[in-house]
Parts: C-alpha cells; sequence; structure tokens
C-alpha cells in the first residue's frame, strides 16, 4: 500500500512539473541523395538534434536556393555545391563563418573551397574534383598529363578491349581538356576560341577510340559499374563519390589528373536565418569527426577535416593527395550556369550532330545571354486553341 | 474423520487439478500470446507491403502518363530548336502536339529570354527564363475550375544551343482518372498531393481536411496530415501510423515542385480497417485458446477425480480396516499404483481379518476351556454315585422275577443311568482335550509346540471310517494338497475329522441318501499360514439359522437319544485349543454341508 502511496505521488509530482521545452527543430535545406538523407536522419536521431530537412534536387539546388532566400523563408543551414558559393556571396545572402569553427583542422584544399577572397563562408563537409581510378595492378600512367594517360590506356587495350578509358560526356570532364589547351570555363572571354574547339574536338575524338561510345543519358552509372566489374577497363576518370559504388575498394588505385577540376559541398548560414546559431551549431555536427568518418565510409566523401582524413582508410588519403594539383573552378557566379549549356553542345559534338566549331559558337552565344541580357520581342501567333488571358 | 478425509480429497483434487489447468493453462497462453503478436505483426507487415506495391504501381502509372507526355514534348521541342524561324512548322508542330499528348490544355514557346513566342499565355509567376532549368513541373494550379500543372522544357538546337522554352499545361484530370480504377479496401484511400501538399486527387474516403474546406478549390493538407508532410520531407518511400490511420508514402519521381520537393501519392486506411485481419485473428485465438482450457479443465477435472476416487476408497478401506469393521469393503480398482496399492491394502485386511478370526477362536477356546474343566470336575463327581445308581439298579432288577411290577421301572432306572453315563462320559472326553492357549497368545510360551502331518492323518481317517461307511453307502473321497506340518496333535485332529464325517454319514443315511458323496479335502488356506481342511456331504445340510449354534455343547438335530449334542462341540474345542477355527456352510452347489476347518502352520 505504502509503495503504491509513492507512486501515486510520484506520478502526481511528474504531472504537476512544466513540460520541458521541446528545442525547436534546425532547419536545414540540403540536396542529399536517398541514401545519404536516410543516414543524415539516422545519425541527426542518434544525436539527439531535431532537424526539419528541406530537399532540393542538386541539378537544381542553385535555383531553388536562390528562391528560396530570396523570399525570405529562410532555413538556419544549407548544403550547396561549391561552384554556387560565389553568386550567394554576390547577393549578399550568406553569413560568415564563427572564429571557432574556421579555426578547426580544416585540409588545405577544404579550406580554400570554404573560403572566397580570405572570408570563410561556409565551412566545408568534403572535397571532390576529377582524378583517375584505375586497379591496383594496373600501372599509373607515366605522369598526370593527358598525354601521358592516354599513351597507358592505349598500352592497356592489349588487356582490357578496344575502349580501356572511361570518360563521362559532362561539361565537368570538359574542363582538364579545355585547360591542356590553355582555356578556362569562365575566363573574362568566356570559353569561345580556338582553344576550346581544339579541346572539344580531342575530347570527342576519344569516344569511339578509347572510350566506347556514350551510353543514353542517365545509364552512365550502371554501365561504368558494369565496365569496372568486367575488367573491360583500364583508366577511368571520375569523381572519390564513385568509390562507394564499385564493390571491391580494395582493387581501387587513384593518381591525379592534370588540369582537372576541384570543387566539393559546402554547408552555409543564410543571413536571413533565424537562428543561425543553431544552423553553425549543426553544421559543426555534420564536419565533426565521427560524421565525416560515417559520410566517408557510406558515400566516399573525402573528409574535410585533418583527424578524420587521417583515420580513413588510405584510398582516401590518396584521394586527397591526387586532387591537390586540381584546380578550383573560376569562382564567378556564372560559372554553374555554363553547364546547362555546355553539357547538350559536348553531346552535339560527341554524337556527331554538330562539329566543334558549331558547338562552341553555341556556347559563346548562350554565355553571351548569360551576361548581357537581351531585349523581349512580341508573342507570335499560336497554333490551336488558346486559352484567354484573363483565363490565367 | 470422514470430514478430513474429504477436506485431504479434494485438496488432492484441487491440487491435480491445479496442475492439469496449469500445464494446459501456460503453453496455451504462451502460444496464443505469440499467436496474436506473430498476426499483428505479420498483418502490419503485410499492410504496409500491399500498400506500397499499391501506390507503386499507381505511382508507375502516373510517371509513366507524365514521362510520355515530357519525352513527347521534349522530342518536339528539339524538333523546333533545329527551325525555330520556321513558323508555319512551328504552328503544325504545336497542332500535332496537342493531338498526340491529350493531357495538354494549353501549350506555348518562349524564347530564351522568357519572352512568350508561340500558343498560348503563360503565367507570370511561372518564371520561365534564362534561369530556368528544363524538364521538371511545378506544382498544381486550378484553372478555370480544372487543376493543371506546367511542364517546362529546354528546347535546344542540333548543336545543344538553348533556343527556347516549350511550356505545356498538362490537365490532372488523367490523376483522378488512373486513381479511379484503384481497388481499396474497406475506408482506404489514395491521395495524391503537390510538392506543396495540395491535394491534386484522391479516390476513396474523402480525407478530413477536404471535406472541411468543402471541396471547392485547392486544399492543402500540409500541415493538417503527418504522413503528407513525412512524405513531402522524404526522398524515399515509407509507412506512418498516427492519428489512428496508416500511411504508406512514395515520391512520384516525374513530378516536383519548382523548388524541388517531390509530389507523393499516399494509400490511407483507418487502422482499425487495416488491421482488422489481426483483430480478427486475435479474437479468435482467444476464443479457441479460451475452448482449449475449457476443455482442458474439464478434461483436468475428469482426470482429477478419477485420480482421486480411488485414493478415497482406500482412505475409507483403511478406515474400516482401523475401526475393526466386519464388513468386507469393494475391492479397490484402479490404474497403475493405486491399483497396486488397493491390491496390497485388501491382503493386508484379508491377512488381518483372519488373524482376528483366529484370535476370537481363541478366546472362544478359553471359554470353552474353563466350561470343560468345571464340566469334567461335575462328571467326576456324578460318575460315582452314577455308577452305584446303575449297580444297584441292575441288581435289583436281577433280583426281581419276570413279571414283577418293579422289574420295568428298575430297567427304565438302569437305562437312563445307562444314558447318564454317556454324557458324563462325553463331557469327560470334552475336557480331556489338551489346552494350549497360550501357545497363540504368548512368545514365551514353553511348551512344546504340537504338529502334525495332515496326509497322514487323512489317511488313517479314511481307513477308520471305511467298514462305517461302508454299511451307510456313502462314498468318501480324500484329496491332500497341503503339505504343512498342522499345529495340532494327530489324535485330536483325527477325532475332529472321525466326528465330522460321521455326522455326514450319519445325515446322508437319515435323508435316505444313498451312495451321497462325502469328500475330504486339505488345501493351503489363503495367507499361507494356515491349511484349510472341508468336509462336505450331499446330507440336507445345515439350516442357517442352526449354524451359530451347532458347535454349542448338547445341541442336535438327531432323534432324541440319538446323540449327545457334544460331537461338534469337542470338535471345535479341539480346532479353537489348537489355534483353528470351524465354521459350517452350504455344500458345493448348495446342496449338503462343508465344515471348513482352518488349522494355523506349526512353527
Amino acid at each position: 500500500m505504502r509503495i503504491v502511496a509513492w507512486i501515486a505521488v510520484a506520478l502526481a509530482a511528474g504531472a504537476c512539473r512544466e513540460p520541458a521545452a521541446r528545442p525547436p527543430a534546425i532547419r536545414f535545406l540540403h540536396t542529399f541523395g536517398p541514401q545519404e538523407t536516410e543516414l543524415f536522419n539516422t545519425t541527426m536521431a542518434e544525436r539527439g538534434i531535431a532537424v526539419e530537412s528541406l530537399l532540393a534536387p542538386f541539378a537544381r539546388g542553385q535555383q531553388v536556393i536562390s528562391e528560396i532566400l530570396h523570399a525570405q523563408n529562410c532555413p538556419d543551414l544549407i548544403r550547396i555545391d561549391a561552384t554556387w558559393l560565389p553568386g550567394l556571396v554576390a547577393g549578399g545572402l550568406l553569413a560568415e563563418a564563427p572564429a571557432a569553427l574556421v579555426a578547426l583542422d580544416w585540409t588545405p584544399e577544404a579550406a580554400a573551397l570554404a573560403q572566397l577572397d580570405g572570408v570563410w563562408w561556409s565551412l566545408p563537409q568534403s572535397v571532390d574534383g576529377l582524378i583517375v581510378l584505375h586497379d591496383v595492378e594496373t600501372p599509373a600512367p607515366a605522369s598526370p598529363s593527358l598525354a601521358d594517360l592516354l599513351a597507358a590506356a592505349r598500352a592497356a587495350r592489349a588487356r582490357t578491349g578496344p575502349y580501356p578509358l572511361g570518360i563521362r560526356v559532362d561539361g565537368y570532364w570538359f574542363v582538364p581538356w579545355l585547360r591542356d589547351e590553355g582555356g578556362e570555363l569562365a575566363a573574362p572571354e568566356g570559353i569561345a576560341g580556338e582553344g576550346a574547339v581544339r579541346a572539344m574536338t580531342r575530347l570527342a575524338a576519344l569516344f569511339g577510340d578509347l572510350v566506347p561510345p556514350p551510353p543514353p543519358s542517365g545509364s552512365e552509372d550502371p554501365e561504368e559499374m558494369r565496365r569496372w566489374d568486367a575488367h573491360e577497363v583500364a583508366y577511368v576518370i571520375t569523381g572519390p563519390w564513385q568509390f562507394a559504388g564499385l564493390r571491391d575498394r580494395a582493387r581501387i588505385a587513384v593518381s591525379p589528373l592534370a588540369h582537372a577540376p576541384r570543387g566539393g559541398q559546402l554547408l552555409v548560414v543564410p543571413r536571413c536565418a533565424k537562428h543561425p546559431g543553431d544552423g553553425w551549431r549543426l553544421a559543426g555536427e555534420l564536419t565533426s569527426l565521427l560524421v565525416e568518418a560515417r559520410f566517408a565510409d557510406a558515400f566516399a566523401a573525402v573528409p574535410t577535416r585533418r583527424a578524420a582524413l587521417d583515420a580513413a582508410p588510405a584510398l582516401y588519403r590518396a584521394a586527397e593527395a591526387a586532387l591537390a594539383g586540381a584546380a578550383m573552378l573560376p569562382r564567378v557566379p556564372v560559372t554553374p550556369l555554363l553547364f546547362d549549356d555546355l553539357q547538350p553542345a559536348l553531346w552535339a559534338v560527341v554524337a556527331g550532330d554538330a562539329t566543334a566549331d558549331e558547338a562552341v559558337a553555341g556556347v559563346r552565344r548562350g554565355w553571351q545571354r548569360l551576361t548581357k541580357p537581351v531585349a523581349r520581342p512580341a508573342a507570335r501567333p499560336a497554333a490551336g486553341p488558346a486559352l484567354a488571358p484573363e483565363a490565367r | 474423520m470422514t470430514g478430513a478425509r474429504g477436506r485431504v480429497t479434494a485438496s488432492l483434487r484441487w491440487r491435480v487439478l491445479l496442475a492439469l489447468s496449469l500445464a494446459a493453462m501456460v503453453p496455451t497462453v504462451i502460444v496464443g500470446a505469440l499467436a496474436i503478436m506473430r498476426a499483428r505483426d505479420d498483418v502490419e507487415r503485410e499492410v504496409d507491403r500491399g500498400a506500397l506495391a499499391h501506390i507503386r504501381a499507381l505511382g508507375a502509372g502516373l510517371d509513366g502518363t507524365l514521362q510520355d507526355a515530357r519525352r513527347t514534348v521534349e522530342l518536339a521541342a528539339a524538333a523546333w530548336a533545329d527551325a525555330p524561324d520556321d513558323v508555319r512548322a512551328t504552328q503544325l508542330l504545336l497542332k500535332r502536339l496537342r493531338r498526340v499528348v491529350p493531357i495538354v490544355h494549353a501549350l506555348a514557346i518562349l524564347d530564351p529570354a522568357g519572352t512568350l513566342e508561340f500558343g498560348d499565355p503563360v503565367p507570370a509567376n511561372l518564371d520561365v527564363g534564362l534561369h530556368s532549368f528544363g524538364g521538371y513541373i511545378g506544382d498544381a494550379e486550378y484553372v478555370d475550375g480544372r487543376m493543371v500543372v506546367h511542364l517546362v522544357v529546354q528546347a535546344r538546337g542540333r548543336t545543344g544551343e538553348l533556343m527556347g522554352v516549350f511550356v505545356a499545361s498538362l490537365d490532372l484530370g488523367f490523376v483522378r482518372v488512373q486513381l479511379a480504377d484503384a481497388r481499396l479496401g474497406h475506408g482506404a484511400r489514395i491521395v495524391v498531393v503537390d510538392g506543396a501538399g495540395v491535394l491534386v486527387a484522391s479516390q476513396g474516403a474523402r480525407h478530413g481536411a477536404e471535406a472541411a474546406s468543402g471541396a471547392h478549390g485547392p486544399v492543402s493538407l500540409a500541415g493538417t496530415d503527418p504522413a503528407v508532410d513525412r512524405a513531402l520531407a522524404s526522398t524515399v518511400e515509407g509507412t506512418l501510423s498516427a492519428n489512428g490511420w496508416v500511411s504508406a508514402y512514395r515520391n512520384l519521381s516525374s513530378y516536383q515542385s519548382r523548388r524541388g520537393v517531390r509530389w507523393a501519392i499516399l494509400h490511407q486506411q483507418p487502422e482499425r480497417d487495416a488491421y482488422a485481419l489481426a483483430r480478427e485473428t486475435t479474437r479468435d485465438t482467444l476464443v479457441i485458446g479460451g475452448a482449449a482450457l475449457a476443455v482442458a479443465l474439464a478434461l483436468g477435472w475428469f482426470f482429477a477425480t478419477r485420480l482421486t476416487r480411488p485414493l478415497a476408497a482406500l482412505a475409507r478401506h483403511a478406515d474400516a480396516i482401523a475401526s475393526g469393521s466386519t464388513d468386507d469393503p469393494p475391492p479397490v480398482h484402479g490404474p497403475g499404483e493405486i491399483g497396486l496399492l488397493g491390491q496390497r491394502i485388501d491382503e493386508m485386511a484379508r491377512r488381518i481379518a483372519e488373524r482376528a478370526a483366529l484370535q476370537s477362536a481363541l478366546a472362544r477356546g478359553d471359554r470353552l476351556a474353563s466350561v470343560g474343566v468345571m464340566s469334567a470336575q461335575v462328571a467326576h463327581e456324578i460318575n460315582n454315585p452314577l455308577t452305584t445308581v446303575l449297580g444297584y439298579a441292575k441288581l435289583l432288577q436281577e433280583g426281581k422275577p419276570d413279571g414283577h411290577p418293579d422289574r420295568d421301572a428298575l430297567g427304565l432306572i438302569a437305562s437312563e443311568a445307562e444314558r447318564m453315563k454317556s454324557i458324563v462320559g462325553g463331557l469327560l472326553e470334552y475336557a480331556r482335550t489338551p489346552r494350549q492357549p497360550e501357545r497363540m497368545t504368548t512368545a514365551s510360551a514353553t511348551s512344546v509346540a504340537a504338529s502334525c502331518d495332515p496326509a497322514a492323518v487323512l489317511r488313517h481317517v479314511g481307513a477308520l471310517l471305511e467298514p462305517q461307511l461302508r454299511r451307510t453307502r456313502a462314498m468318501l473321497a480324500i484329496e491332500v494338497t497341503a503339505t504343512a506340518p498342522l499345529a495340532i496333535e494327530a489324535h485330536a485332529l483325527q477325532q475332529v475329522l472321525v466326528n465330522l464325517a460321521q455326522n455326514a454319514a450319519q445325515a446322508m443315511a437319515a435323508a435316505n441318501i444313498e451312495g451321497g458323496a462325502l469328500a475330504i479335502a486339505a488345501r493351503p488356506a489363503p495367507g499361507g499360514i494356515a491349511t484349510l481342511i472341508t468336509v462336505t456331504d450331499e446330507g440336507p445340510g445345515v439350516p442357517p439359522a442352526d449354524r451359530g449354534r451347532v458347535f454349542d455343547p448338547f445341541f442336535t438335530t438327531k432323534a432324541a437319544g440319538a446323540g449327545t449334542g457334544l460331537g461338534l462341540a469337542v470338535c471345535k474345542h479341539l480346532v479353537t485349543t489348537a489355534g483353528g477355527s470351524i465354521e459350517v456352510g452350504d455344500g458345493p452347489n448348495g446342496r449338503g454341508a462343508e465344515f471348513r476347518v482352518v488349522i494355523p502352520h506349526a512353527g
């Protein structure tokens, strides 16, 4: 009876106590994929951090983020691609990172990625870029140069078959060839010029020679996996993100690629965030050694903290070393937009629908549209029934 | 005593019942609980699987419809981009596009700067232009009372250059049409929401938010339904139980809002309907388990009663033995060890009864011996005067001439005196038998134990009786299967058997039975401590009313003067003096008489 009385008293006391105020959930806008989202949710649940996630597809992340920030519907933290940082900084949309977080043991590549003009506008979550991936038993190219890579690939042809090299039809993959010809993606004059034409010609010529004809758009990943597993490829130009999808990581060796682009993912806190402190706290969690190790293990993200990198498998340290010689894309707001035009132009040349001259000219016109808005002409008559304007 | 025994029996019965009940109840409860939990888990899993499979199929259909439209528009846009300035070809293309893609509600072509070039006006808020990416749709909008969505496709020419943007407004009525084919469970519904949570179409039970809004105009379920919120925040499929509803959700990969949030399709069903099978399984399990338990209890009661009934009978049996009851209780039958115990108790009771009978006989023997001693003294004192009376009576009779009036009276005195001497002789015979009661009552007896061979005695008795039986034409049969020496003097046993045989022969003769069988048999008595000797005849037998008195001295059923009434009394005296017993009953098959003499074994 006495025990029952004590229990009743305890329950009454508990009922009378003021409920603890629940901390508000941190609003986090990210571009994670489905698996990354699940791991993120699990990790936050384990660490007791309440997060309200907002998703944005990576392909349209920059546009979505810009719209959200201009609408003042601000999240507390955003994960962005490094190429988006200049545009957001130029718009005055971001807050500077706290000194305590800036002072952490970031790798030099990560630190460079997170800053713009010497100011820390972000915390680096991962570093990536293009490297050469090959089997541990396949000799590394004599040097990082494209010429030596192609020579090594030709030498491996007898062992692997007709297409020993893996390259994607993607503007990002075009960058090393463009730089090898002395060009740059977002140089003041754009990519126009003889260098760009030569680069596009050289790159397109590889398809059907050392590189197999490109698979249909959207099936690049599984086709690369299949060729790797079947030992049909000796060298693949790709990024560290590819490690996660390959079956036997012990088979993988990496080598640097001359003129390779380097980038990564950044965590930024918008200036309009209601709880910027919470945003930076979540950024600190996501760049903690434990979480970096988890993401590195699951998604082959190269850690950005020196301690996390030192504790990571040798493959990740080799990738980081290979990326040390890579150069970031021009850090101007228009850079990511160039890929929208560059990508289909490259496809057109590889597919033989257009010459490199024609494709580069189209990209140049697109560049001009991006930098010099044109006047809008009047609409021409439509075919078929049209909705009355007032109906809209 | 009876109450205590009843309590013991009841307690034992309840204990047995409790044990059997526990034996039945524990596995029943465990198995039942496991079955209920398993059924619940299985049903939940199957509900989730079924709902997810349902929305996967429906979602694939919706995605497929949109993808078909998207690819067709993309192909048209690519074809147009190669000749963007050909007005006639453009108008023809738009016409064909409307025909080929029936869900197109409005169609427009904009230049890369977002200026309308062909087709229907585009909503200003769509913000299609230089900075927009292709291949996406926005959120649902109400236009002219119908729900539409805008598909934006970049038009890139042969060289990959952006030549314009196609904007196709798609009538979302097809979503409602495709959902109409869904076969739903009781109370279930399918809901499709856009990236802002606005209800695009539903099938089945109406959503609460939809009903509350009056169903006019767009209804947003965001913030009103946790499952919708979960679906819009997720990039994968999943399930959720909240607010009494079981929801399965999945993103529609081809549909996403301008801010990138994918639309979702949800299958929702009230928990009470979704898990009805689990509830029915639970109910059935409880009913079957309860019935099984009731049957187990009934069987337990039956077996407990059956098990304790022989024990109760044994207890009554033991009580009867303890109280010295002479009633012969019915034998106790039971299974296994209980039956064996009953047999042992029956055996014990029989031996105790025999021992008691022997002790009773001994007690009677003592009393009769006392009477015999007194009778012997009286007979001795009477015998001498009788001899004098008889002598003088005969002398006086011899002194009287024939025809003298006193001669008959003196002859009568002499004959009565003769009869009195015969009686006195019998009394002396009765009193002359040895007295051995101490041998049975004390272990410290110092007298030499009597002993005889029953086979030898019976053979000698047969020889003695043969002449007499020849006269009476009785058929004597002797059977000896007992070999153990008997604790009785041989001449005493011989006298007993001769007396019994003579009585039997006289009885058959008196009844004019010639050639009647007279059997004397000696065989081991039950219990192995004595020998049973039976003397049977085919005479008229001893009436039951007389059986209690035939061993009393001077009791006779013979004609007056034909017997002294001391023969059976002497037999009984001799037998009981030896520690045995004698009784009379009906002969075999109910004919004649049978005298049963039990003599203990010597030693």
